[in-house]
């Protein structure tokens, strides 16, 4: 085939004060293909893909469009090259319709110079059903959720014909059904001869969709597959640069049941959003909560933690009626908690790790308010050890380290003060494939030692491969609970989704 | 169009070898000496301190009175007065807050302490104290409307400005009070061992501030709940009560500097303190302190202040008209925080 591929970056390196940050990075795509990026956070993915967006400059190197030289120094010269970049963090004004958001910066004038708002509205639709995309135009972008407003997303890079779209881990705040929607979309832009840059940590994602695959490590491309050509364990193995064994770990001693369980939830209900939801959890077992986005999960992870008010139903925590008024009164009580979002509502930052670690275990780190530094620097090493951290200094800030070793910050805090229960809501999202590996086995020995553990997730290959138990919520409600053998995805979407009312 | 098997693998296809070489996971030993050097240059607040010291060297050549025992003394009791209402701000900017009402509360105090002391005649050392605890009640309200009710703190405070200006407006009809007993105004006139008695209160209210901050868990959690409030109230911190507690020090620490200006001044004056808001959040910005919280330190402020009032004094002494000097002090804010960024780039 003679044919030029559509973008074209040609040995691409890219320096950063003391580390280099690609060497040598070529990437193709061809017109109407979809290429994988993969690799682990911190292989360089992110950057590359930065300079093709024109917010990066690469040091050396080239990238052609169309087989010709193109200079993309700025956002606007890769926009009018036809590249469109659609970032985790969307760009989308919430307060803003559907139609306004798309047509930013190029809304449409009536005679009089004022917004055609009639047209703007009129060619969304147009655009969205083109897609299969089914929003009002006139839907304010904040009440969407997140999978539809990254459709929003991928509309408007289309409204400016973009040629080439680019996006970066977009499944990872999407549940299943979600993702198959988004996927669907992809599909049909292939269709169209749009080509698509797909960075993604999930395998079944990327075999579902990927014609070829990139895959990176330590800043260098350490090979390119024709995804019909290859495996996931092939794949895996490339990024990791070694065997990663068994991904989950496994349970080593049967559980014994217990004659009280650490925590017990009985038809808890709290605000809106959670109305009746029951489970046990003993020490040393792995529940996991499973359900859609929206089912009232992690709602009810704060509620147990003493974030949220309850309004219904009672929580026990060994065998005893607890209140808690706020987190500080269920950490003492023994409860730990790694949030969903860890930039959000895990981690200070700008502060560094070793402040981070010891956030929650100040009290016993310091006497007459004083803290002791060098117990504080013990307790800092002693844990980011334990954890495999990265980090080669605890003093670095944490905001600088790869999302893997971010949540590893957060295990370590809890690590720290030796929960009886440890709830982990969400606790490999954005993490690549061997921090998610320790993180499962360091689960898993938590287990071991004792701790009453209730992970949420939305993966169900998680779900499946961490649970001992699984409990199932839908709309606020608890909906089932299937023990982890007889456990499998239809059963647990089919509660999940209320399909088969019958299943329990 | 087809997908062929032209694929290209360049380097070799996979390395087999463990990662061990990351960037950084070796650190060169050096000698504890350079380590401790390389962090002072190297600490945000060593740009200033440079700028600071050139200005200094400079007045000294500018004007034949900038180094004379009088005019030091004069500056530094202007110092250390701005300076203890700047450490308290710095704890508010460091929650990501702000207090625009400590100038009133300068007033506020100014006026009851003469209220107190020369009108009612209570003893000076029960009129002190309770003029304090009206100051301290003043941030309590503050912090309770701020974290209880939601208000942003800037809304709060600036609510707060007009009240407790208007109650000392109110309390004394817009005139002053004078005739403070002498024991009194030694807080603001008198020396020991030389050194103006407002500069001693300044040193150990910055000096504890400092350690507070960066050695106890009030001072972590104060830095915890400005970089990120839902994370610090997730981690088990009282958020609440860390936000009323920063709005108490910041008004005591106003009150504390509006009785040594009361004293230094010989009057209660409703007039008193008008503007400090605006210096006291200069110095912890010129400092290095974000607004949006969790960066900021008291050397910082101290710098800061020091920046400020140096450069009023400097234009003073050149005999340029105080009607500029306004001008000057709201460029050279500007100027360091864009210093600050552009060193933060680099």
């Amino acid at each position: 085939m003679t044919e030029h591929p559509l973008v074209e970056m040609q040995g691409i390196t890219k320096r950063y004060p003391g580390v280099t940050a690609l060497r040598d990075v070529s990437l193709s795509v061809r017109a109407g293909e979809v290429m994988a990026l993969v690799g682990e956070n911190g292989a360089g993915k992110s950057t590359l893909l930065k300079i093709l967006a024109g917010a990066q400059r690469a040091d050396e190197g080239s990238i052609r469009v169309n087989g010709e030289q193109a200079s993309i120094l700025t956002p606007r010269d890769s926009q009018t090259n036809g590249i469109a970049v659609i970032y985790q963090e969307l760009n989308l004004a919430n307060d803003l319709s559907v139609a306004e958001n798309i047509y930013v910066g190029r809304e449409p004038r009536t005679r009089i110079g004022t917004i055609d708002f009639r047209a703007m509205e009129v060619g969304s639709a147009k655009l969205l059903s083109s897609l299969g995309i089914n929003v009002s135009p006139k839907t304010l972008v904040g009440d969407l959720n997140i999978a539809l407003r990254q459709m929003v997303e991928i509309a408007k890079a289309l409204l400016v014909d973009a040629r080439v779209v680019v996006m970066d881990e977009p499944t990872s705040s999407l549940t299943e059904e979600e993702v198959e929607t988004l996927l669907t979309l992809i599909r049909r832009l292939r269709e169209t001869g749009v080509s698509v840059i797909y960075v993604s940590h999930r395998m079944r994602e990327i075999y579902a969709i990927a014609d070829r695959i990139t895959v990176m490590r330590d800043g260098s491309v350490v090979g390119i597959r024709d995804a019909a050509a290859t495996n996931a364990d092939e794949i895996v193995t490339m990024m990791v640069g070694r065997e990663l064994g068994d991904l989950y770990g496994k349970r080593e001693a049967a559980l014994e049941p217990a004659a009280v369980p650490a925590l017990e939830v009985r038809h808890l209900g709290a605000g809106k959003l959670l109305h009746d939801a029951s489970f046990t959890v003993d020490p040393g077992e792995i529940v996991v909560l499973a359900g859609l986005i929206g089912a009232g999960r992690s709602h009810l992870a704060m509620t147990v933690f003493g974030a949220r008010a309850r309004t219904a139903g009672e929580i026990l925590v060994s065998g005893k009626p607890v209140r808690y008024r706020n987190p500080a009164q269920a950490i003492a009580a023994g409860i730990g908690f790694v949030p969903e979002d860890r930039k959000k509502q895990g981690l200070f930052l700008g502060l560094p790790v070793r402040e981070n670690i010891a956030s929650a275990s100040l009290a016993s780190l310091s006497r007459m308010s004083f803290i002791s530094r060098l117990r504080e620097r013990d307790l800092a090493r002693k844990h980011s050890s334990q954890l495999n951290l990265r980090a080669s200094a605890i003093d670095v800030a944490v905001g600088t380290l790869s999302g893997g070793n971010q949540q590893k910050v957060v295990l370590a805090r809890w690590l720290a003060r030796k929960p009886r229960i440890l709830i982990l809501d969400e606790p490999t999202r954005g993490v690549d494939v061997g921090a998610k590996a320790e993180i499962y086995h360091l689960i898993r020995s938590i287990a071991a030692e004792g701790v009453a553990v209730v992970v949420i997730s939305s993966e169900l290959t998680e779900v499946l491969g961490v649970a001992d138990r699984i409990v199932v919520l839908r709309e606020g409600h608890g909906v089932g609970e299937i023990q982890a053998e007889d456990a499998t995805e239809q059963k647990i979407m089919a509660l999940a989704t209320g399909v088969e009312e019958s299943v329990s | 169009m087809s997908i062929k098997g032209d694929t290209v693998s360049p380097s070799s296809t996979v390395q087999t070898s463990p990662k061990s070489q990351l960037p950084g996971a070796s650190e060169p030993s050096s000698s504890r000496f350079r380590d401790y050097a390389l962090r002072l240059v190297r600490a945000r607040e060593s740009t200033l301190a440079a700028v600071l010291i050139l200005l200094i060297i400079g007045l000294s050549f500018a004007s034949p009175y900038f180094f004379t025992v009088g005019n030091l003394t004069i500056v530094g009791r202007q110092v250390a007065l701005a300076l203890i209402i700047s450490t308290g701000m710095t704890f508010v900017i460091l929650i990501g807050g702000i207090d625009l009402s400590v100038g009133s509360i300068v007033a506020l105090v100014s006026v009851l302490s003469g209220e107190f002391m020369v009108t009612i005649g209570l003893p000076p050392v029960l009129a002190i104290l309770l003029s304090l605890i009206a100051g301290a009640v003043v941030g309590l309200i503050n912090g309770l409307v701020n974290a209880y009710v939601g208000i942003p703190s800037f809304v709060v405070t600036l609510g707060m400005l007009a009240v407790a200006r208007g109650l000392a407006l109110g309390i004394t009809s817009g005139s002053t009070i004078s005739g403070y007993p002498a024991g009194f105004l030694n807080l603001g006139q008198g020396s020991v061992f030389g050194i103006p008695i407002p500069v001693i209160f300044a040193v150990v209210i910055a000096v504890g501030a400092h350690i507070v901050l960066t050695r106890t868990t009030f001072g972590r959690h104060v830095f915890f709940v400005g970089s990120n409030e839902e994370a610090a109230l997730l981690s088990g911190i009282r958020v609440r009560r860390i936000k009323i507690a920063v709005f108490i020090v910041s008004a005591s620490l106003a009150s504390i500097s509006g009785l040594l200006e009361t004293a230094r001044l010989s009057v209660g004056q409703p007039s008193a303190g008008d503007g400090y808001e605006l210096l006291a959040i200069g110095a912890a910005v010129i400092g290095g302190a974000s607004l949006f919280g969790g960066v900021g330190s008291i050397l910082g402020t101290f710098l800061g202040t020091t920046l400020l009032l140096l450069i009023q004094n400097a234009l003073i002494l050149l005999g340029i008209s105080a009607y500029w000097q306004q001008v000057f002090s709201g460029v050279i804010i500007v100027a360091a925080v864009a210093l600050n960024m552009w060193r933060k780039r680099r």
